[in-house]
């Protein structure tokens, strides 16, 4: 592999200028949209040519001759049919016996921005979707505190609300591949994540009018789920950012995240985020809910497992290219955005460095849109693509509270390849002469 | 853009040196970490609440000139006494607080290893297979034994570095901490399909059987005796080999200080920090390349980036439907037979449930039958399954 070559041309104004030129330009838009009416009308593709133009501009389209629907017709909008392929999807290998205990991927090739849509969120149940009557819905506080108390839906809502955008990540995310790539798809490798703005009430503000003992060291958080899913969170972080959200992106929590309540852990595990939240009791120990040793505990070659494993490390990946958006379309001397995640649950992403050869040599990408704490930040990299040229691209994100990711060979030097949980170690994708991409590893 | 005050950068100073002198084995990296793109926030390893390290080892936001990172606040409404909702009755607490702590006390209830194992015949065999060794065909419902938990316990040491090694195995018996979990899991969440149907007699007794089948000992006797009987007094002593298996010691007065400990030293789990090293060139001494050697790719729905219309709008029928609704939620069994649900396909199998008749057959999966939840645990209408159910029964016959 000529992984010396791989260095990225410095930007040159003659390159851009020759990219952007008028023909350039057209035989560009020429091909786009062959892709377009690719199927439907297949003769005015071959009969595509400079003097007539493109049949998408000089002449008149379905959708511009008549009437288009009522804007009573869906009252709840919908994707446009076109996009259905953008889907959770699912696999056996990471299901618990039935697709109740099981997952659904998110297709994190497939979205921009920051934000998941709602209907995309990846979704981790242990017994099945709950469907929770709000009328019904009822939350008890309990334990070591002077006023134990019932809430409805509406009296948590009277509480003042908090706004906050973090991403949700089950900490199985790249668990499948510790002993080496599995999926080659991003989906699958990295899918187990999303990224919302929640909407809810601190704790912390229920906590103050309820009188907490200062003995409270743990909180119990149960669902009201078939599984009644629970989990054990430390009394610091119930002071600090913990969250009961009822909001996801604007609109009420989806079913699949909990509806009408979850907990909101910012940064922590997925699955210490309790969906359909029915109870939260402070104790002095720890509860051992299932779910905190049976699962979710981190094996070392020590045979020691270390067990509530909360925060999500710093972690990222290149969304585009993937092995779903490959650069089997690019030209030679073509412009290409690389782009990516980057997310730490331990704070803020600070930056991400981009390797073309696998990680011998490093370059620092540009962090762009919105950086927030405990949530998605996209970064980008242009790269002048070299036709035939092999690449082995990795990304690498460093956060705030000065934790850089490792490498695979680092990472397994301590954790062994039996862990399980918490994978964050440099991902790469191997870009072939042809312009596919596939999942591998560097484990030098 | 984001201006930090004299004092907070001492506060973050861990941070800031961290960044500042990191060093790397092969040459430095640009200093542009706190120019460009800058995204700091008021970040403090500390608490300003109990003085103490975050307990997750990463970073806290502290509210300073009204905003709390990036994100501004209202002050004054965090100061409010809001009291809201209603005092929780004694009734209500006991009926939702049924939660077992590994230190007791246990409910109260007894079961021999006997009730236990009629129970698990009935109502638990279909998923967790003879024994508790699993679902026969598929494996993939956990297991509750795979033998005797002590020897097991030797294997949480295994790694699987070549495809023919033995992986370690966590079961209940050889990995679970306390068996008060167990219980308050089954108590809670199973039988997977109906949970919370099952009395603390039942419960203790399929405890007791849990007991026999991973050959643990309950004050220094192995369980082996159908007659043997597990209640609230002797289940404090039942010996977990995996006890002390986990890291850090939760319990008592220094727990949530231990994993406070255990957080703030990343290299104990594989974590790296720029301390050790932000390295930009020459990185590595040769590049070694691990490609799929197993590729998993039984992806529902396929894997697809093509924006056309689904064949749905194509017209692709009531049989399309019927299909993809069973790709969803039945192949999981009915392609396998996991649990032993009969194949699709497999005439000979379908033949005699066939044969008592389509009205049978249609009763039995809207009620439910074996491991199967009513209507495979979907939310069909009857209509809805009937017509999966006449997919299922098409491709069989």
């Amino acid at each position: 592999m000529d992984i010396k070559e791989t260095q990225n041309a410095p930007v040159s104004s003659e390159n851009e200028v020759e990219l952007s030129s008028r023909r350039e330009f057209f035989k560009k838009s020429a091909a786009l949209s062959v892709t377009a009416i690719a199927g439907t009308s297949l003769a005015a593709t071959n009969a595509l040519a400079e003097e007539k133009g493109d049949p998408n501009i000089v002449e008149e389209v379905p959708w511009g001759t008549k009437l288009g629907d009522p804007v009573t017709k869906n009252r709840y909008g919908m994707p446009s049919p076109y996009e259905h392929n953008v889907t959770r999807r699912n696999a056996q290998l990471l299901a618990s016996g039935n697709w109740q205990a099981s997952i659904a991927m998110c297709p994190i090739q497939d979205l921009y921005g920051i934000l998941t849509p709602n209907g995309l969120f990846f979704n981790r149940d242990h017994g099945g979707v709950a469907h929770i009557d709000p009328n019904r819905y009822r939350l008890m506080i309990h334990g070591l505190v002077e006023k134990p108390i019932v809430l409805t839906l509406d009296q948590l809502k009277k509480y003042p609300s908090v706004s906050r955008v973090h991403f949700i990540e089950c900490p199985a995310n790249g668990g499948p591949e510790w002993r080496g790539p599995q999926f080659n798809s991003i989906q699958f490798a990295k899918g187990m994540m999303s990224c919302a703005e929640w909407t809810g009430v601190y704790i912390k503000d229920i906590l103050k009018d309820l009188g907490l003992s200062p003995k409270a060291k743990w909180m119990l958080a149960e669902g009201s789920d078939n599984s009644e899913m629970g989990r054990t969170v430390p009394i610091d972080k119930v002071l600090d950012d913990a969250m009961l959200v009822y909001g996801q992106n604007g609109e009420a929590l989806r079913p699949e995240q909990g509806y009408p309540v979850r907990l909101l852990l910012p940064g922590w595990e997925g699955n210490l985020c309790v969906k359909w939240l029915k109870r939260l009791e402070f104790g002095e120990e720890p509860f051992y809910a299932k779910e905190e040793t049976a699962k979710y505990t981190a094996l070392k070659p020590s045979g020691k497992a270390i067990q509530h494993f909360y925060p999500l490390e710093v972690n990222s990946i290149i969304t585009s290219p993937c092995p779903e958006k490959p650069w089997t379309d690019l030209e030679d001397g073509e412009w290409v955005e690389i782009e990516g995640l980057a997310w730490s649950g331990q704070g803020t992403i600070e930056g991400v460095d981009i390797s073309l050869d696998g990680g011998v040599n490093w370059q620092k990408a540009s962090l762009k849109g919105l950086v927030l704490p405990k949530a998605w930040t996209r970064f980008s990299f242009m790269h002048k693509f070299k036709k035939g040229q092999k690449l082995l691209l990795s990304s690498r994100a460093y956060d705030d509270a000065g934790r850089i990711q490792p490498t695979v060979k680092e990472e397994r030097s301590v954790m062994g390849v039996e862990s399980v949980y918490h994978r964050n170690a440099v991902a790469t994708w191997e870009v072939t002469a042809e312009g596919k991409v596939n999942n591998v590893q560097v484990i030098s | 853009m984001f201006k930090l005050s004299h004092k907070k950068i001492i506060a973050t100073s861990a941070v800031a040196a961290a960044v500042a002198f990191a060093g790397c084995l092969g040459s430095n990296p640009d200093a542009s970490s706190s120019s460009e793109g800058s995204t700091k926030y008021v970040a403090s390893h500390t608490y300003d609440f109990n003085g103490k390290k975050v307990i997750d080892g990463g970073v806290y936001y502290p509210v300073v000139d009204g905003k709390r990172g990036p994100y501004y606040v209202n002050e004054q409404a965090s100061r409010i006494a809001y009291n809201k909702g209603r005092e929780a009755l004694p009734v209500e607490i006991k009926a939702w607080d049924v939660d077992v702590m590994y230190n007791g006390p246990f409910p109260k209830g007894h079961g021999t290893v006997g009730e236990g194992e009629e129970i698990y015949e009935e109502k638990c065999v279909a998923c967790h297979g003879d024994f508790g060794s699993g679902a026969a065909n598929i494996g993939i419902y956990p297991a509750l034994s795979k033998g005797n938990a002590y020897e097991l316990h030797e294997t949480l040491k295994n790694q699987r570095l070549n495809p023919d090694d033995d992986g370690p195995i966590r079961v209940f018996g050889s990995y679970w901490p306390y068996p008060s979990t167990a219980w308050w899991y089954i108590k809670t969440g199973m039988p997977h399909p109906h949970p919370k149907s099952l009395t603390n007699n039942e419960v203790y007794a399929l405890v007791a059987y849990m007991l026999s089948i991973n050959e643990l000992k309950v004050d220094g006797e192995v369980v082996e005796d159908e007659d043997f009987e597990l209640n609230q007094d002797n289940f404090g002593k039942i010996e977990m080999p995996n006890v002390n298996g986990f890291i850090p010691n939760l319990n008592g007065p220094n727990g949530t200080d231990n994993i406070r400990k255990l957080l703030n030293t990343p290299h104990e789990y594989g974590a790296k920090t720029l301390a050790d090293g932000r390295c930009m060139h020459d990185c590595l001494k040769e590049v070694k390349v691990q490609h799929i050697t197993i590729e998993q790719k039984n992806f529902l729905p396929p894997l697809s980036e093509v924006r056309d219309l689904p064949k749905e709008e194509n017209g692709g029928g009531a049989e399309a439907k019927a299909k993809a609704t069973y790709e969803a939620s039945c192949a999981m069994c009915h392609d396998s037979g996991a649990a032993d649900a009969p194949i699709i396909g497999n005439k000979a199998q379908w033949a005699k449930y066939i044969k008592e008749g389509m009205d049978t057959v249609y009763k039995k999966g809207i009620e439910g039958v074996g491991a199967m939840p009513p209507k495979g645990g979907t939310t069909l209408s009857d209509a809805e399954f009937k017509s999966v159910v006449d997919y299922i029964v098409g491709k069989s016959k």
